[in-house]
């Protein structure tokens, strides 16, 4: 089979794609070239969409991060909302015992990173263990994580007031600080920034990102290179659901102030669209991360409009998936190769 | 017998509660045999679900539905086909996405159609069966002669499912090309064909799961109403060891699960809410800790077919 003879039926199914995205837009009674003209007006020419989507690019790059890490391991966490959740519980719950100055802030930000790693560890021991799917345990413990939520802000860390289901703001010192005036745009940046050259560092450079390749290439090889493969697993969980975790707190403490339900709504989900655009190489994670967060500004603008419903997005991050996962094909020359998965990253001399 | 009448409603409802999840997990349990994941089947009963509801209530009755929604898991599935059997992409992002298109395909339709008419449109569900009248029976009536049409379907395909994997030539066939393909392949069985055809049912399996769901559950379709259904169903297919039939079984545990978290919650109106609805959840994810040991899972189970030249 020589990748060469898949590349008409590849380039047909994303034909197949377009035309799908494009009469779904045309079902809903709107034109498609106006939509796209719309998104790309908004999220580009506005000074308000371009700071919308650069506010949403920090917690996505630091997720798309944690995903990257982990298909590039060929472990498959899709618990990521959970994960966020759990960081951000856990640094707002200890928030008042940490001490007013940027220590503090650190501090918050570590609570959030060890949060999601003790939810995304679960997983890690489940599949380590007991060799149970990550797959059916990440998604899962999101569903946990959110009944938990929703609990903790109607009962015990529900604001004073008693009316709202949210908690009360934590210490303005602990914030993120806004970096530009009149903008929304905060410290976060420089946190997701910082994540992208320690994950680089850790993934294109060092030992733990060799061993990930060769994971996420061959078990059998993993294990004639003295690596285990369950150690990796767990180790993959921790890292990316403490990454999530991280992004939680850094939207808590740079955004809202407080906990509330729903305060990251499809993160997860768009995190796993936004690392595999960037085929799982962390110096890409951040610009697919932007790209990602201009298409939501953009979209969001025109559904709060009425132009078209929102969960377009949902369709468009599948489609886009599938495109790009269809375009490797077609790209692909010679093959042969029996798990050839372009995302996999068969590539062990990183 | 105040407990004996509690524990009859209780498996009543928890068989009501298993369905759309025994259905699904039939359709993965087909899918996985030939080699084929498909993490996708949430995405496919979502817009199972929704196609249902439409086409219930434009055409008031709830089998058109049925029909709609079992074609358009078709249609879903042959996407995943097409990509992981033809084009030989990884099966798991694959199905990933797949997911995503589901969860889009059905929110946005819904607002495009139903949803702009608001609460207020009557939905033709389907009712539950008195086969011979036994439906009132004390205690087994409600339990084997009162429930949905559906859930007696589901029950007779797993059945046919394992006969066929035990006793017919398909059932070679399909085990075959799950095991061992280039073995198959040599055998003149065409693998791919074979694997395209098992998942087009699979989704047409999901498919009727989720107008279960929203057709004869309850009669309405909510975005993301499954709430991780079709992993639940995935799950139940491993712990299953691949055998349709005990599938059916271990999904009659998390619907038993749902079913007994609804009642204690009106039993312990004290305790939050929030810690009966995760019940299902946490069975799910003890049993991923106790029952994945030692799975024997068909040996291609992942792997794209490449035809040796």
């Amino acid at each position: 089979m020589t990748g060469t003879a898949l590349r008409m039926p590849a380039l047909l199914v994303i034909g197949f794609l377009v035309a799908m995205v494009i009469a779904a837009i045309l079902l809903a009674g709107a034109d498609p070239a106006s939509v796209a003209y719309g998104i790309i007006e908004r999220a580009l020419f506005t000074r308000a969409g371009l700071l919308e989507a650069l506010l949403r690019a920090i917690p996505l790059t630091i997720m798309g991060l944690g995903i990257a890490i982990a298909f590039k391991a060929r472990i498959f966490n899709i618990g990521m909302d959970g994960q966020l959740i759990a960081g951000s519980v856990l640094a707002v719950v200890a928030a008042p015992l940490l001490p007013g100055n940027i220590a503090g802030i650190v501090f918050f930000l570590a609570l959030g990173f060890l949060g999601g790693a003790v939810w995304g560890g679960i997983a890690g021991v489940i599949k380590a263990r007991f060799g149970g799917n990550e797959i059916i345990a990440t998604i899962m413990l999101n569903y946990v994580a959110v009944q938990l939520l929703s609990w903790l802000v109607r009962g015990p860390l529900q604001e004073k007031m008693k009316i709202i289901p949210r908690s009360d703001a934590i210490d303005q010192a602990l914030r993120l600080p806004v970096l530009f005036d009149g903008t929304r745009i905060h410290a976060g940046l420089i946190v997701a920034i910082l994540a992208v050259a320690i994950v680089a560092l850790v993934m294109l450079r060092g030992r733990f990102g060799y061993r990930l390749a060769v994971v996420g290439a061959n078990d059998h090889a993993a294990r004639y290179a003295g690596i285990s493969p369950a150690w990796m697993a767990a180790a993959v969980l921790i890292l990316s659901g403490a990454l999530a975790g991280l992004a939680g707190a850094v939207e808590v403490a740079g955004l809202y102030g407080r906990l509330q339900e729903g305060f990251a709504p499809g993160f997860g989900i768009a995190a796993i669209a936004v690392a595999l655009v960037a085929r799982l190489n962390p110096l890409l994670v951040p610009v697919s991360a932007f790209g990602f967060s201009l298409l939501y500004s953009g979209l969001g603008a025109l559904a709060r409009n009425g132009v078209v419903p929102f969960p377009l997005i949902n369709i468009l991050e599948g489609a886009i998936i599938l495109v790009f996962l269809a375009a490797t094909v077609a790209l692909r020359h010679g093959g042969g190769q029996t798990r050839e998965a372009p995302e996999s990253g068969a590539r062990a001399d990183g | 017998m105040d407990e004996v009448v509690f524990l009859s409603g209780l498996l009543a409802a928890g068989i009501r509660l298993a369905a759309p999840i025994a259905l699904a997990a039939i359709g993965e349990t087909l899918s996985q045999r030939v080699g084929v994941i498909n993490v996708g089947i949430e995405g496919i009963m979502l817009v199972g679900a929704f196609i249902a509801v439409l086409l219930a209530v434009q055409s008031g009755s709830p089998w058109i539905g049925l029909l709609g929604a079992i074609l358009a898991g078709i249609a879903m599935a042959s996407l995943h086909a097409y990509f992981v059997v033809t084009l030989k992409t990884e099966q798991i992002v694959t199905g990933i996405a797949l997911l995503f298109l589901g969860l889009g395909l059905s929110g946005y339709g819904y607002r495009l159609t139903l949803g702009e008419l608001g609460a207020a449109v009557k939905v033709p569900g389907f009712r539950e069966l008195d086969i011979l009248g036994l439906a009132d029976l004390p205690v087994i009536g409600p339990i084997l002669f009162g429930q949905h049409a559906l859930v007696y379907l589901a029950v007779a395909s797993a059945i046919a499912m394992a006969w066929m994997f035990r006793a017919t030539r398909l059932g070679v066939i399909i085990k075959a090309v799950g095991e061992t393909p280039a073995a198959a392949d040599s055998a003149g069985i065409h693998v791919d064909r074979v694997r395209f055809l098992c998942v087009l049912a699979a989704g047409g399996f999901a498919g009727a799961g989720g107008a279960f769901l929203s057709t004869a559950h309850l009669w309405g379709f909510v975005e993301n109403m499954t709430a991780g259904r079709g992993f639940l169903a995935i799950a139940c297919v491993v712990f299953a060891r691949w055998n349709p039939v005990l599938a059916v079984l271990v999904a009659l545990v998390f619907g038993i699960a749902d079913a007994a978290q609804i009642r204690l919650q009106s039993i312990f109106p004290a305790v939050p809410y929030q810690f009966f609805v995760i019940a299902p959840y946490v069975v799910a994810i003890v049993s991923l800790a106790v029952g994945s040991r030692s799975s024997r899972m068909p040996a291609a189970l992942g792997l794209p077919f490449a035809k040796p030249r």
